[in-house]
């Protein structure tokens, strides 16, 4: 390691970000990486652990410690401090297909589980991920890498996710002819219209890797939507491909059964962000909003997590007239609880980038805590009006689990136009497991072991949220490529990837 | 290698060729080593040569080729010499096919034939097994299909540092953030994953005790009948880490909980601050109830020994056999510096041998000495799990050390150098059931306690090690974990994050543990334990000790490399009678009501010890008279601490020839006055005393041209004043660190390793003076002119007095006129007669790196800086300066 001292001697220096009062004027990335001077200085403050808890992934107290594709932290921390950009990359990518990926849009279990974060601020880990990625392409070091030998056997992949573009790179560089199935009209899944623009760039980012996957050789169809396609039957699936791997995600979003929820003006927050963004994406980022759109409207999105972050960042850019967020949760502490100790993912107060362009404009973090939504408000007409909540506090029941009580003297009304349910998903949509004949677990994901993705049917593996349920895109990488190695020991009998 | 040499040797031919090995595979200094060491006269490791070439080639290297593999030759040759070294031999010739290996887990098939006469204790792998092994490796080299992208950037490995996909380590992210938790927050449940995790390795292998099971014929007890968790702890010890290696802050909360639990901890080898015998507000004890001996004796003082339970003597350590501790100059701080008597910012090396030790009869010397400086202690004596430790824990129960420790070899701090780390020392079930087997076989075993250590971790761990024998048991790096440790591997570094393995004090303010996280740790390991004994129906720990019918080979276990491995040596139960005890029951006779001290000299010195009042006692004295002295300085040192009494308190004079260790760890306020001559040792470790030795007042020979004391004299000693009217043996004032001496002629390898003090020659000296010197003066009087071709002058400067400060001069002067005043010196009167023409005689012996700190202190010292302040200060500015030394 270069610099056994750096961490004593250099301070964490974040990436710097348009001011928010600029950035949600557009739909552009607002983050810009250090010089490379300071990056460098950054990635000596990694101490080059014995024991890197930043790359185990292995989940502590049910949430992700440390990377879950083992990405070997340490070591292009290393070549970063060194200037050995290039060898960083094929550290990098030796682990993770999609650094570009990860390195904005991933909530970095990484530097949760930093040692140096049992001190000081972790090593920004995430940052020199990206900042490594973002140099490889720059500097043309990216490049197709063509299979000089084919195995004549072929794969479909449905789902064209992290998960399902995990395990199409592998096993297409493994020699195998792989397509990749995606319902919508462009490749990417939820990194394409789930994550927006500001937080991911489509045509910059996601493209560029979707476009040196087809030179490597992928073919990807899209608009066809297996379990529904005609054309493409799930029994044509199983007689044209030796193996198929389903990474169809866990799309169906948790709804909110309340009086009045078919109010005009309740949607879901996937729908909500995936119209944006086509219309986006078709108008070329013109000014120009699609009909769907939070402008000059109260909003009020139901839900604290990521997807929520983006609905305020999403409606902030239609200019809406205000925009809350309503958590069921309480706030979480300044500093780790005691029963979250470190190397645990850090359940503590966080300003994401939505709550900081929400501040800036409404003075004020949007969210509310412990506030639960009793029903929707209608008028005549049938369009939303408003939401009447309430304060609640937690209790226990007489069996001991926690349930939510109403606070005396709370009910209330608050103006609203556009409601949008970001409250996370509650499985796959079925119609593609129950066309091929899968069994499922308790949560209605596929059924398959982490580790061998077989699912009851001999050569059809699942990964990433349909066998998993709603999680990280990281570990939607995890699978696919731990898919795609069980899928070419299928196939080949033996396997080299890892 | 092995094959075509002992094929050659066979046949009565090997002598008439050279063996020349080219392998890709050889890259490290123990593959070399290895290879020498069975047969191999040249070795092209092309593959490392390669690898040199590929990253010059990528700009990962900034070197030319030839040099970078220049260094790469000559830092393995080091290597191999230091390994050479470690094993007592000098020469490759002698260390060529000398076979100084173990073998562990390869079967007696392959030995025979490729490592012939090589010892296998345990069976395991056949050449199928090798050979498939070398042959996932060419599969992953050479693979059927290739993928460009698998094949740009290598694997890590995972063997030095944790990988997930790598090397398995049972210290891996999960059980370290387990074993804290549980720890932290008390809970047993938790503590049980952890033991689980690290319990269960059928699936990966990583210690032989992992490949057993327990099995039991006799009926469970109900748990509350089985040993209390309070007297099962009193047989749990902390490891010997010295307070250098880690902080004050770890070293004492280490201290806090063993006392808490009527356990011990252990000082290692770094001394003690005495501010730790007094008890502390709230009850707590920070005092190490075991006090280390090891061959550097920093800050070995009679008051030291005095404040422990039991006395340790190194003889190894586990983790790396045949090394001693170093600590390198940037972690000798001044408060480091202090408790072991040296200088701050100058590395220290502990000599691998102890000085006084160089045969079983000198140990048994040793540990009597220690009995004498504390009879109330127990003699420790550790030992390291090698092949042959059974003969030797035999010859040491004899010599009647109070209890054997068996070191294994997977213990032992990041600091040590990784070749020993993975390459040196046995598995403690090895040497603890050899030790076992054979103190049974000799009715020994009931005279001594045995203790194991080296990586135990769980219940199960110590259930096993009682199981081949051991009542008592030592903990090291699990307890680090549970004060914050998170195996960094920078212990050697002095950045370690989390303030233990540190003295940056900066990075000991992170010190974030307390001493209820051992307490819950041992009580945990205890319960864990006492479930596995309720279980296998034993009640006490004393009745399952040594039961190996409890034990038998896990079939269970599901690595392919297993299969070959034959437990039966381990488990095999020596024939003896019922009366030959099978655990500790009774105590060692160590004679001391024998000794001039109970005899005599204590009754005698009662008004000086109880009230200070002054003593006068005049003994004839003979050369059964060992240690004489040390049983009344100790009981000085134990009421007055290292400050003593005021000078000459006790006056002895005795007339005649003493025998051994003569005033041995005595304390100020005592002198020693000896009219004849003295064995070996002669203040060993002298902590304050004044001793005057000379020849009978009626002899007629010259003195100065005489030997009137043996070998060894002054080892170890920390302050005090000796003044020797004649000529000493070998090894004078080796590891001295404050004890003032005037000596007539020494023999070989004067004032090795000093670290302090002055020593005045007034004669011919041996050859290797200095040797590894690193503190303290040495004046000599080169009375023959051939002083400088005797001198080692690896660390040291040399300056003729005359040139030196009159202050300098000055000193050597009185200090020649005290000699003559207590001895009647004539050698001193003429010098001092003559001083004008025998001063331009003189020598001075400065060590560079003690003069570059002397310096320093004086530049701070004129900056008006006094104290801590000032030795701080100086001690920073060393840090800075580029051309310091690295310790040794």
């Amino acid at each position: 390691m270069g610099k056994p001292t750096g961490f004593m001697e250099v301070e964490r220096k974040n990436d710097s970000e348009t001011a928010p009062i600029e950035r949600i004027k557009n739909w552009r990335e607002f983050k810009a990486h250090p010089n490379e001077k300071d990056q460098r200085a950054q990635g000596s403050r990694c101490m080059d652990c014995g024991t890197p808890f930043c790359h185990t992934g292995h989940m502590v107290s049910g949430m992700a410690s440390g990377c879950p594709v083992n990405n070997l932290i340490p070591e292009w921390n290393d070549l970063i401090f060194r200037g050995r950009w290039k060898e960083a990359l094929q550290r990098l990518h030796k682990t993770n297909n999609f650094p570009e990926f990860t390195g904005r849009v991933c909530p970095a279990p990484c530097e949760g589980s930093c040692v140096l974060g049992v001190i000081q601020p972790p090593v920004t880990i995430k940052s020199n991920e990206c900042a490594i990625i973002d140099r490889g392409w720059e500097e043309g070091w990216v490049t197709a890498k063509i299979p000089a030998v084919r195995t004549g056997k072929k794969i479909a992949i449905v789902g064209s996710g992290p998960a399902g573009l995990a395990c199409a790179d592998q096993l297409n560089q493994a020699g195998h002819s792989v397509t990749v199935f995606e319902r919508e009209d462009r490749v990417g899944g939820l990194l394409m219209y789930g994550i927006p623009n500001m937080k991911l760039d489509k045509e910059l980012v996601v493209q560029r890797r979707v476009n040196l996957m087809i030179e490597e050789g992928i073919e990807f169809k899209t608009g066809i939507s297996i379990g529904n396609d005609s054309e493409w039957t799930t029994e044509r699936l199983r007689n044209d491909f030796d193996s198929v791997v389903l990474c169809c995600g866990a799309t169906a979003g948790r709804d909110l059964a309340i009086e009045s929820r078919d109010a005009d003006g309740v949607y879901m927050a996937m729908e909500y962000l995936t119209t944006n963004t086509r219309y986006q994406l078709d108008h070329q980022f013109d000014g120009s909003n699609p009909s769907l759109n939070a402008t000059g409207k109260d909003v009020v999105v139901i839900g604290g997590g990521d997807t929520g972050t983006d609905c305020v960042g999403t409606s902030l850019r239609h200019g809406c007239k205000s925009v809350i967020q309503l958590e069921i949760m309480p706030q979480p502490p300044e500093k780790r609880a005691a029963n979250n100790p470190w190397p645990e993912w850090p359940k503590v107060y966080k300003m994401d980038y939505g709550q900081e362009e929400a501040a800036a404009i409404q003075g004020r973090d949007p969210r509310h805590y412990l506030v639960q939504t009793k029903r929707f408000i209608k008028d005549a007409a049938g369009k939303l009006t408003g939401l009447e909540i309430v304060e609640i506090e937690w209790a226990k029941d007489d069996q001991g689990r926690f349930v939510p009580k109403d606070v005396d003297g709370t009910l209330r009304v608050i103006p609203c136009q556009l409601a949008l349910l970001a409250m996370g998903f509650t499985g796959p949509e079925q119609e593609v497991i129950s066309k091929f004949a899968l069994e499922t677990d308790a949560r209605s994901n596929i059924k398959a072991e982490h580790g061998t993705f077989t699912t009851n049917v001999p050569g059809v593996f699942a990964a990433g949220d349909v066998r998993r349920g709603q999680s990280l895109v990281v570990w939607a990488i995890n699978e696919g490529r731990g898919a795609a190695r069980e899928c070419d020991r299928f196939l080949m009998g033996i396997t080299n990837l890892p | 290698m092995g094959g075509v040499h002992h094929h050659l040797v066979a046949k009565g031919t090997r002598t008439l060729v050279s063996i020349i090995l080219e392998t890709g595979e050889a890259r490290e200094v123990h593959h070399f080593s290895t290879l020498i060491g069975y047969g191999a006269d040249v070795i092209n490791p092309y593959m490392a040569f390669e690898s040199i070439y590929k990253m010059i080639q990528d700009d990962m290297l900034e070197i030319d080729f030839d040099k970078a593999v220049y260094n790469f030759i000559k830092g393995s040759i080091k290597g191999v010499v230091k390994t050479m070294a470690k094993m007592g031999i000098s020469t490759v010739a002698s260390y060529r096919g000398a076979q100084i290996f173990e073998t562990i887990g390869l079967s007696t098939d392959l030995v025979d034939k490729y490592f012939c006469g090589t010892s296998s204790r345990c069976e395991g792998s056949d050449i199928d097994k090798v050979a498939e092994e070398a042959l996932i490796r060419h599969r992953e080299a050479f693979p059927d299909r290739h993928i460009d992208a698998e094949e740009a950037a290598l694997d890590a490995g995972g063997v030095y540092q944790w990988r997930a996909d790598g090397e398995f380590h049972l210290f891996n992210p999960e059980t370290i953030h387990l074993l804290q938790k549980a720890t932290r927050t008390g809970s047993y449940e938790i503590f049980k994953q952890y033991a689980k995790k690290v319990n269960d390795q059928s699936e990966n292998l990583s210690t032989l005790r992992g490949l057993m099971k327990f099995k039991t014929n006799r009926p469970p007890v109900p748990i509350e009948e089985v040993d209390s968790i309070e007297a099962i702890t009193k047989r749990f010890k902390t490891g010997a880490m010295s307070y250098g290696s880690i902080s004050k802050e770890a070293h004492e909360t280490l201290a806090i909980a063993m006392n808490r639990i009527g356990g011990k901890s252990n000082t290692g080898e770094g001394g003690e601050d005495p501010e730790r015998y007094v008890l502390m507000e709230n009850g707590d004890s920070k005092r190490s109830a075991i006090k280390q001996v090891a061959s550097g004796r920093f800050g070995v003082t009679g008051e030291y020994l005095v404040n422990a339970d039991e006395i340790q003597i190194k003889i190894s350590q586990g983790a790396k056999p045949g090394e001693g501790g170093e600590l390198p100059g940037s972690k000798v701080y001044p408060w480091i510096a202090k408790v072991r008597y040296s200088t701050p910012g100058v590395g220290l090396v502990s000599p691998p041998p102890h000085h006084d030790i160089y045969s079983i009869e000198d140990l048994s010397e040793l540990i009597h000495d220690l009995k004498n400086a504390n009879p109330r202690a127990r003699i420790n004596v550790k030992l390291v799990a090698e092949v042959g430790v059974g003969t030797i824990a035999a010859g040491v129960a004899k010599a009647h050390a109070d209890v054997i420790l068996i070191a294994g070899h997977d213990g032992g701090t990041g600091a040590s150098p990784s070749s020993s780390i993975f390459n040196a020392g046995a598995p403690w079930e090895l040497g603890l059931a050899e030790t076992n087997q054979i103190l049974l076989l000799n009715d020994l075993r009931s005279r001594v306690v045995l203790e194991t250590d080296g990586q135990l971790k769980t219940g199960r761990d110590v259930a096993i090690a009682t199981l081949l024998g051991a009542e008592e048991y030592g903990f090291a790096t699990a307890p680090l974990v549970t004060v914050g440790c998170l195996m960094m591997r920078v212990c050697q570094k002095n950045t370690c994050p989390v303030g233990i393995a540190t003295q940056d004090p900066i990075l000991r303010k992170n010190f974030e543990g307390k001493p209820e996280h051992v307490v819950n740790f041992m009580t945990f390991i205890a319960m864990e334990l006492r479930e596995i004994m309720a279980e296998l129906g034993f009640r006490t720990i004393n009745e399952m000790v040594g039961q190996v019918g409890c034990l038998d080979t896990n079939e269970a276990t599901k690595h392919w490399k297993a299969s070959g491995v034959d437990l039966t040596s381990i488990f095999h139960k020596p024939d003896v009678g019922d009366e030959v005890g099978a655990y500790n029951q009774k105590s060692q006779d160590h004679g001391l009501k024998h000794a001039l001290d109970n005899t005599h000299l204590l009754a005698l010195c009662k008004p000086a010890i109880e009230r200070g009042e002054k003593v006068r006692v005049e003994l004839p004295i003979i050369n059964v008279n060992r240690v004489v002295g040390t049983i009344t300085g100790s009981e000085i040192s134990r009421k007055y601490g290292n400050k003593g009494l005021p000078e000459d308190t006790v006056y002895l004079k005795f007339t005649g020839s003493a025998g051994q260790s003569f005033a041995a760890f005595t304390p100020p306020g005592m002198t020693f006055e000896l009219e004849g001559d003295a064995n070996d040792y002669v203040g060993k470790g002298l902590s304050g005393a004044k001793i005057a030795i000379y020849p009978p007042r009626n002899a007629r020979y010259q003195a100065e041209d005489n030997i009137i004391i043996g070998n060894v004299a002054f080892y170890g000693a920390t302050s005090g004043e000796a003044f020797i009217n004649g000529i000493g043996g070998e090894r004078f004032c080796v590891r001295n660190s404050g004890a003032r001496t005037v000596i007539e002629g020494i023999g070989d390898h004067g004032c090795e390793y000093m670290t302090g003090g002055q020593v005045i020659v007034l004669g011919e000296t041996g050859r290797n003076f200095a040797a590894g010197m690193s503190g303290g003066t040495a004046y000599v009087y080169d009375i023959d002119g051939l002083f400088e071709k005797r001198l080692n002058k690896e660390m040291v400067n040399l300056y003729r007095l005359i040139e030196c400060s009159d202050a300098d001069i000055e000193n050597v002067k009185t200090t020649i006129e005290k000699h003559v005043a207590l001895t009647g010196s004539a050698r001193g009167k003429f010098l001092l007669e003559n001083w004008t023409t025998e001063l331009p005689k003189f020598f001075k012996v400065l060590p560079r790196d003690y003069e570059r700190m002397l310096e320093a202190f004086k530049r701070v010292a004129d900056q008006g800086l006094t104290g801590d302040e000032a030795a701080m200060a100086a001690f920073d500015e060393n840090l800075k300066d580029l051309s310091r030394v690295g310790g040794n």
